[in-house]
This record gives structure tokens, C-alpha cells and sequence, in this order.
């Protein structure tokens, strides 16, 4: 694959519930290998909803969705081995060990033969203290277990790596610490779809930023593009926006 | 992939506080019961056999064949060796019962006569256990199978990866159900070891069979639930709401519809009760008796007169043998009522009585308490066996006591009680085969609906909203 062909790329992709109402409508998006891309958006913009699409977890009204070029809908087991998770609340099973839990999702994700010293090292790389190795999660903070999250995905060792609000709840310092793991995932050639509330660390860490409005996605910037913006402006500015009023700005955006 | 799941399904169980409440929990109560099973047994075994040397020395003692006549002989009922498994209607049922030529014979000295506390608590047999405890730890196994991994975001992070539902389900179910099996089977296959140890409690070849198709049925049963609470558990998105659905059920289940089923039956096809048959057979052994008197009186009076005729050694032997032959005719004649009124009675109560039992067989619970009583030959059916076979006995105990009397009579004196030349009573339990077909409705039930839970389990699991 080239590499500059997109790791993720979504297309025409709506969603409607059975409700009638509109969780996502007509969302275009790619990201490219070594590419942090943040959604921003309020609660029930449609974020998390572009990251379901992803996982094949629902499916889509229009659009499809594809990972590594494969569509999600029409090979989802095929797509999902090219596909890491990362959950806004990590809880796994609080009856095993840091260490258990990561062996069991290696397992699931191909690993067959996922040892302790492989383990071990994962999570010397999220930075879990060693004397967490063999406790049982029951008594992970929240930091702790985002960690083993993050060590999850890194374990399965696929191009692309979906996060889902990861920084939430999480005091600043174990924050820094997981935005300092993203860096570094970026670094190798990961392609990351992050969505997210906190803008400050995401600029921090994406290369591309959507902000998402009512299903959807009503502007894109790159890094490049925010050198001399502030994108804590743009973004109040686009969440002030009356609801009939987010088409005209889509419009504005894409010409 | 499917392995990994059964591994992880195991070992999460096995690691948690549930699994080892559960576990002791199982073992205790399992051990306790076959405990108690086996004592109870050697007890009415060790009564069984006094009662038996009672009533020979009793039998021994009686003067002559009038006191026989009268006083009966007394008809120990065996105690069911797998009454230590299932106890069924054992201890509600009585034990004894009198044959004599008077009244129909009926079992009397129950347990529960005899202890009312024991009634209003019941047994706490191995049935019981499975049947109350056992199940609700299945649906604690199972309530939180879906429903929990989507609270703990564990099913998303499953599905992230390529692992196909079908399987998913599988492994949970597979690896779920090793896990409740586990603190179950140890404790039960202990206490077999266990059973083997006393000597008195020996177990032939059919015993140990029907013993074997106890544990399937119960396995049969904790199977159920165990779908039953997968089934739920894929069609709720939270776990306490799938538990509040399956305590629902579970009380529907295990205690209204077989209640219900017994009451509804009571209400299609009404019986009369004990007392209405026992004031009939009484008016019309009164009626008998009467007539039998009256005809005595015109009989002397006929006699006195052809007597005049007659020499004393004459007149003795036609009075002997119209009393023997009247004396036959009336029991004959009571008998046959008796038998008659009983005969429509029984027909009706076995009418209802099909009626309940088909009706409470939606149950589980239901189908588990017949299934197994019918095995350990402590249920109802078995109850009705040696009911009649002592229906059977009283004419031929009759015949012959009457018939002892008469030759005394005939002797001039009153000749002592020659137990040799008694008929024997004798009573065989059902064999393994009748049992055995009449639990076959139950197993199919039963089987029938844990594949139709997990086919529900399966295609809900395949449409279950995972976010």
C-alpha cells in the first residue's frame, strides 16, 4: 500500500436511527499512516458514532467506511485486524492481572503466543509501574487502566489505532503521559483517529482536527493551517453556530 | 479464538469471590444433604426392619384366627434407597398400613404425622438443593454474561478484533458452563465416594443406573436456567436489569406454575374427598352388616324349625356352612363396592392428578421434582403401586383368615394362628424401563426448551447492541 494512500478513510457516511434521528450525515474523513486525527464536538455531535462505524459495531444508512482499503461492512473480521481500540473507560476484568488482561486481548487480537516478557515489555513501554504487572485490576485508578488500554492496542501492532475521548477523566499528569504514547505511536507510522473534548491536548498531539456539530462534520483543519489560528477560537466559534446555520458553515468550509 | 474465550471465561470465574462463595456453598450443602440422606435412610431401613419383627411377634401372639381377623396384619412399607437423593412424597406419605378384613387398608405413620415441624420445612434433599439453590447459581453465572461486558466496555474491546460473535457467544456459554459445573460436580462426585462408604447403604446395579439419570436430569436442569439467564442477558443492555427479569422467572417457574398448575387442575376435574368415599363405604358396610344380621335371625328361626327334623351334628353343619358362605358373599359383596367406589375415584384423581402434572410441566422445577422422584421411586406413581398391591392382599388375607375360621368352627374349637400356611404380601417397585419412559417427557422438555434459550442466545447476540 502506498503511503500515502489513507489507513482510515470514511465516505458518504451517514447514520440514522430507527428513531429517525440523525446521528451522522454524509461525513467524508481520512487519515493517513503517521497522522493524529482529532474529532472535536460536543456530547452527541457524532463522534463516538464515526468511531462505531469504524469498529462495525452498528451499521451505516449511506456511506461505508474502510480500514487498510478493506470495507468494514463487507469484511468486517477482515478490516478489524488492521484495527486497534481504545475506550473512553477502560475496565476490563478486575479479576485479572494487568498482565492477564493484556495476554488475553493479544491472544484476541492474533497473538498466539503472547508471553510474559512480551507482556512485560508493553507495559514497561505505557509506563505502569512494575509492581502493577501482577495485581488484579480491581484496584487500578483510572489512569492505570487507560494505560493498559493503550498497551492493548500497542500489543495487537496494527496501522491504525481508534480512540474514543481517552484523556477523559484523567488528572494532567497521566494525560501527558498518554498524549506522550500517542506521539510516539505517531511516530511509527501509526494512522490515530482520536475524538476527544479536550481541544488543548489535542493540538498538542493531531496533525488534522474536525470539528463535528449535529452528525456533522463542519470543518478540517491541519496543523499547518492553525499556525496562525487559535483553535480554541475556531471552535467556540463553530459551537456559537445556530443550527441552521451549520450547513451554510459546511458550505463555507469545503469552498 | 474460541478456546481463548472458554480460557478466559474459566479463569475469570474461577479467580472471583462468586465462584469460591459458590463453590463452598455447593460443597456444603451438597454433603449435608446426601449426609442426611443417608442417615434418614439407615433410620426407616433400622425401623423398617423393627416394625417388621414387631408385627411377627405381634402376628405370633394372637390367640386364634378371630383375633387375627380383627386385629390384621401390619404391612411395613420398604424405605426407596435413592429416597436419600430425591425424597419425594416419602415422608408426607405414611409407611404402615393394617390389612385386616374389615376396612381398606391406608397407609398411616408419615413422617410428617409423626414430626409436623418436618412439614413445614420439607426435606432438604439433594433435588431440593438443585432445584432452589443450584438454579438461582446458574442465573448468577449467567445474568451478567452479555449485559456485564458491555458494562465494562470488555465487549466493544472484544469486537474490536477479528473474532466472529457466533463464536464469542459460544466460548461464553462453553467456558460459563464448565465453570458452573465445576462447583458442583466435585462436591457430587465426592459424595458418591462418600455414599460407597457405608456398608448398609448398598446400591445394586439398576440403583446406580436410575442414580446416573438423577445427575443428568439435574444437569439437565441447571443447564436450563444456565441458557435461560444467557438468553436474558443478550436481549438486556444492563445486568441489573437482566437479573431483575430472570428473579422473575425464576420465581414464575420454581414456585407459581407448579402451584398454579395443581390449583387448575383441582378446578377442571374436581374429586370428591377421603371423608365423602370413607361415610360411602362405611354406609354401605353398615347396610351389610344389617342385611347379614337380619338374614342371620331369619336363618336360626328357619332352623329351629327344619331342626325339629334334624340331629344336633346336622343342624352344626348347615349353620356352618350358610354362615361360611354368607360370610364370604357379604365381603364379597362389600369388597366389590368397595373396589368399585374405588376404582372411579382413583380414575378421577389419576384424571387430575395428569392434569396438574401436564399442566406444571412448563415449569422446569416441575418436570425436575417428577422426573426424579420417579427415578428414586419416592413420587406419586410408586405411592399408588403399594397402595393397590395391599388393596390386592386384603381379599386374599380375607379368604384365608374367613376360611381358618370356619374349619375351626367346624372343629368345635378355636384353632391357633399357623403363620406358615399365611399368604405373603409381596411388592416389587417399579422396574428401571416404566421409570425410565416416564421420565422421558421430562427430559425432552427440559432439552427442547435449553435449545431453544441458546438459539435465542445466539441470534440475539448476533443483532446485541454492543456500544
Amino acid at each position: 500500500m502506498d503511503n500515502q494512500e489513507p489507513i482510515l478513510k470514511a465516505e458518504r457516511l451517514s447514520k440514522k436511527y430507527e428513531d429517525g434521528g440523525l446521528a451522522l450525515s454524509d461525513v467524508n474523513l481520512t487519515v493517513k499512516r503517521g497522522e493524529v486525527y482529532s474529532l472535536l464536538g460536543a456530547n452527541g455531535a457524532g463522534k463516538t458514532t464515526i468511531i462505531h462505524l469504524f469498529l462495525g459495531l452498528i451499521p451505516p444508512t449511506e456511506g461505508t467506511c474502510y480500514i487498510q482499503g478493506i470495507d468494514v461492512f463487507r469484511n468486517p473480521l477482515g478490516a478489524k485486524k488492521f484495527i486497534s481500540f481504545v475506550s473512553e473507560n477502560v475496565m476490563l476484568y478486575g479479576n485479572f492481572t494487568a498482565r492477564q488482561n493484556l495476554e488475553f486481548f493479544a491472544r484476541l487480537g492474533g497473538w498466539k503466543n503472547a508471553t510474559k516478557d512480551a507482556c512485560y515489555r508493553v507495559l514497561r513501554r505505557v509506563s505502569l509501574h512494575e509492581s502493577a504487572f501482577e495485581r488484579k485490576l480491581r484496584n487500578f485508578s483510572k489512569g492505570m487502566r487507560q494505560k493498559l488500554g493503550i498497551a492493548i492496542a500497542i500489543m495487537k501492532d496494527t496501522p491504525a489505532i481508534l480512540l474514543d475521548e481517552p484523556t477523559s477523566g484523567l488528572d494532567p499528569t497521566a494525560a501527558q503521559e498518554f498524549l506522550d504514547i500517542l506521539q510516539e505511536l505517531k511516530k511509527e507510522g501509526k494512522a490515530v483517529l482520536m475524538s476527544t473534548h479536550d481541544i488543548f491536548r489535542a493540538k498538542d498531539v493531531g496533525d488534522r482536527f474536525g470539528i463535528m456539530k449535529e452528525g456533522r462534520l463542519i470543518m478540517e483543519k491541519s496543523k499547518e493551517d492553525l499556525r496562525h489560528e487559535d483553535l480554541g477560537r475556531i471552535y467556540d466559534f463553530y459551537m456559537k453556530l445556530e443550527a441552521r446555520s451549520v450547513s451554510s458553515a459546511l458550505d463555507l468550509s469545503r469552498s | 479464538m474460541l478456546k481463548v474465550i472458554i480460557k478466559k471465561e474459566i479463569v475469570d470465574t474461577i479467580t472471583s469471590p462468586k465462584f469460591l462463595f459458590t463453590f463452598l456453598l455447593c460443597a456444603i450443602l451438597i454433603f449435608a444433604s446426601v449426609y442426611t440422606g443417608i442417615s434418614n435412610y439407615r433410620t426407616q431401613q433400622s425401623e423398617y426392619e423393627g416394625a417388621v419383627a414387631l408385627n411377627k411377634k405381634s402376628l405370633e401372639s394372637q390367640p386364634n384366627y378371630a383375633m387375627l381377623a380383627g386385629y390384621g396384619t401390619k404391612i411395613n412399607r420398604k424405605p426407596q434407597i435413592l429416597s436419600m437423593i430425591s425424597t419425594g412424597i416419602e415422608e408426607a406419605m405414611g409407611q404402615a398400613a393394617t390389612v385386616n378384613i374389615s376396612y381398606d387398608p391406608t397407609l398411616v405413620d408419615s413422617k410428617f404425622s409423626s414430626n409436623p415441624m418436618s412439614a413445614v420445612y420439607g426435606a432438604l434433599d439433594l433435588t431440593f438443593i438443585v432445584k432452589i439453590v443450584l438454579s438461582l447459581f446458574a442465573l448468577l453465572f449467567t445474568y451478567d454474561a452479555i449485559a456485564g461486558e458491555k458494562e465494562r466496555g470488555t465487549l466493544k474491546l472484544m469486537l474490536a478484533n477479528s473474532l466472529p460473535r457466533h463464536t464469542l457467544i459460544l466460548g461464553k456459554a462453553i467456558g460459563g458452563y464448565i465453570s458452573l459445573v465445576i462447583p458442583l460436580l466435585i462436591p457430587l462426585l465426592l459424595s458418591l465416594v462418600f455414599l460407597m462408604v457405608f456398608p448398609d447403604v448398598s446400591l445394586t446395579g439398576a440403583d446406580w443406573l436410575r442414580l446416573s439419570l438423577i445427575f443428568v436430569i439435574f444437569f439437565l436442569y441447571l443447564s436450563l436456567f444456565f441458557t435461560l439467564g444467557l438468553f436474558v442477558s443478550t436481549r438486556t443492555g444492563r445486568s441489573s436489569t437482566s437479573f431483575l427479569i430472570l428473579l422473575f422467572l425464576w420465581i414464575l417457574f420454581v414456585t407459581i406454575i407448579p402451584k398454579a398448575a395443581v390449583m387448575s387442575a383441582e378446578q377442571i376435574h374436581p374429586i370428591p374427598t377421603i371423608h365423602e368415599i370413607t361415610a360411602k363405604k362405611e354406609a354401605f358396610l353398615r347396610q351389610a352388616n344389617t342385611e347379614f344380621m337380619q338374614q342371620q335371625l331369619d336363618f336360626w328361626k328357619e332352623l329351629e324349625r327344619e331342626g325339629k327334623n334334624l340331629s344336633r351334628e346336622e343342624m352344626l353343619t348347615k349353620s356352618r356352612t350358610w354362615m361360611e358362605e354368607r360370610n364370604q358373599k357379604k365381603t364379597a359383596r362389600v369388597d366389590e363396592f368397595n373396589l368399585n367406589i374405588e376404582r372411579d375415584f382413583q380414575a378421577k384423581k389419576r384424571q387430575q392428578q395428569r392434569l396438574a402434572v401436564d399442566f406444571s410441566r412448563i415449569s422446569p422445577a416441575s418436570a425436575l421434582t417428577f422426573s426424579t422422584m420417579s427415578l428414586a421411586r419416592t413420587g406419586i406413581d410408586e405411592y399408588e403401586r403399594f397402595l393397590n398391591s395391599l388393596k390386592t392382599y386384603k381379599p386374599i388375607f380375607s379368604k384365608w383368615v374367613n376360611a381358618r375360621i370356619m374349619r375351626g368352627l367346624e372343629a368345635g374349637q378355636l384353632a391357633k394362628v399357623e403363620l406358615e400356611t399365611m399368604p405373603s404380601f409381596n411388592y416389587t417397585p417399579e422396574s428401571l424401563g416404566p421409570s425410565i419412559k416416564r421420565v422421558l417427557p421430562d427430559i425432552g422438555i427440559m432439552t427442547a426448551l435449553i435449545v431453544l434459550f441458546f438459539i435465542g442466545a445466539h441470534i440475539s447476540f448476533l443483532a446485541y447492541d454492543a456500544r
